[in-house]
């Protein structure tokens, strides 16, 4: 297999759904219940994002991600907690049980 | 704001994603050198593609030995999400010339759509953009570069740790929108549940997303009750001095 060409391939194929958006939501007029619909989508979608994809983090040890969300879920409660300290705490636990 | 601090503003944001995209790309270019990619080929995929999931998906199908046509329609399919994930972002950005369209349409990531739903429509602008994508894109593909020049440098521990790192970016950028709107909280459950379940019934991840983020959005428009008050279009006020 040609490993450059399946990247150009694969590029059209992923720029191509990135670019059709920006064409359509000039030309569509939405009614208030779309509305509704598109600003819940980014909760929804990080919600099926997170799980559960993060039970995954370890293969055979589902609890590895679900104690580094835990610890993410926590520390993004506390208020103007920075989004970084928030990864880098998150990763430190679950760097623990690789240790 | 001016362009310049829109676009400094748009990298400060994106400084989080950073430290998710640098490890996965790492893990990435390993993975391709493995697969039998070189070094080149591995860095000129992350600079054409710019898609993390669909990339590594790739190299397992590669590595199962599927054909040409099933890798790049895999792509595609994983990156139907990214349909609706733009059409959130662009419209957010609203009016814009083509090439704004042509560079930002560029930018749509899990991660950037992340940065930007919690924002107002006021701060997200193309110039805003421009400076999530030098960030997003350029350790994406440096993250590549590294691990691609020098594999096994990375302690076990800390790779395998940083498996982490963006779903704390996830929960990091959803908790603080969600967490005054009780329903909103339970349509976020559901949503995982929901997707949960499809995985379970033995749906592909990538399309269980969709199928589950949509369905429970337009459940949602019932469901919750006032989203103006918790919407992405809505300043929350302590968002910007999380980042």
């Amino acid at each position: 297999m040609n490993y450059i060409l399946l990247a150009l391939c694969m590029m059209v194929v992923t720029y191509g759904v990135r670019l059709l958006p920006s064409f359509i939501t000039d030309k569509i007029k939405i009614s208030p219940k779309a509305e509704k619909f598109l600003n819940l989508i980014p909760f929804t979608a990080l919600g099926a994002l997170i799980f559960p994809g993060v039970l995954s983090v370890d293969a055979s040890r589902w609890y590895v991600g679900a104690v580094g969300a835990l610890a993410a879920i926590v520390l993004s409660c506390i208020k103007r907690m920075p989004t970084a300290v928030t990864v880098i705490v998150s990763v430190l636990v679950t760097m623990l049980f690789f240790l | 704001m001016t362009r310049r601090k829109q676009f400094l503003f748009g990298m400060r944001r994106s400084v989080p994603v950073m430290f998710g995209f640098i490890p996965v790309a790492m893990a990435f270019a390993v993975l391709a050198g493995e697969t039998g990619f070189s070094t080149s080929e591995t860095i000129l995929m992350s600079v054409f593609v710019f898609a993390g999931a669909s990339q590594i998906m790739a190299l397992e199908l590669i590595s199962l030995s599927s054909a040409f046509f099933e890798v790049v329609f895999a792509t595609f399919i994983v990156n139907l999400r990214h349909f609706i994930m733009g059409t959130c972002i662009m419209r957010k950005i609203g009016k814009t010339n083509l090439g704004e369209k042509l560079i930002c349409s560029f930018g749509v990531t899990d991660e950037s759509f992340a940065l930007t739903a919690t924002m107002s429509e006021r701060d997200c602008t193309p110039w805003f953009m421009y400076g999530v994508i030098v960030v997003t894109y350029g350790s994406w593909v440096g993250g590549t570069v590294i691990g691609a020049l020098a594999s096994n440098i990375l302690p076990e521990q800390i790779s395998n740790a940083l498996g982490i790192a963006l779903y704390a970016l996830f929960i990091s950028i959803l908790v603080p929108g969600i967490r005054k709107n009780l329903r909103l909280i339970l349509l976020v459950i559901l949503t995982a549940i929901v997707n949960s379940i499809l995985v379970w019934i033995g749906l592909k991840s990538s399309w269980a997303i969709i199928v589950s983020c949509i369905a429970c959005a337009l459940f949602g428009v019932w469901f919750v009750k006032d989203p103006e008050a918790q919407n992405s279009d809505t300043p929350l006020p302590k968002k910007e001095e999380n980042v």
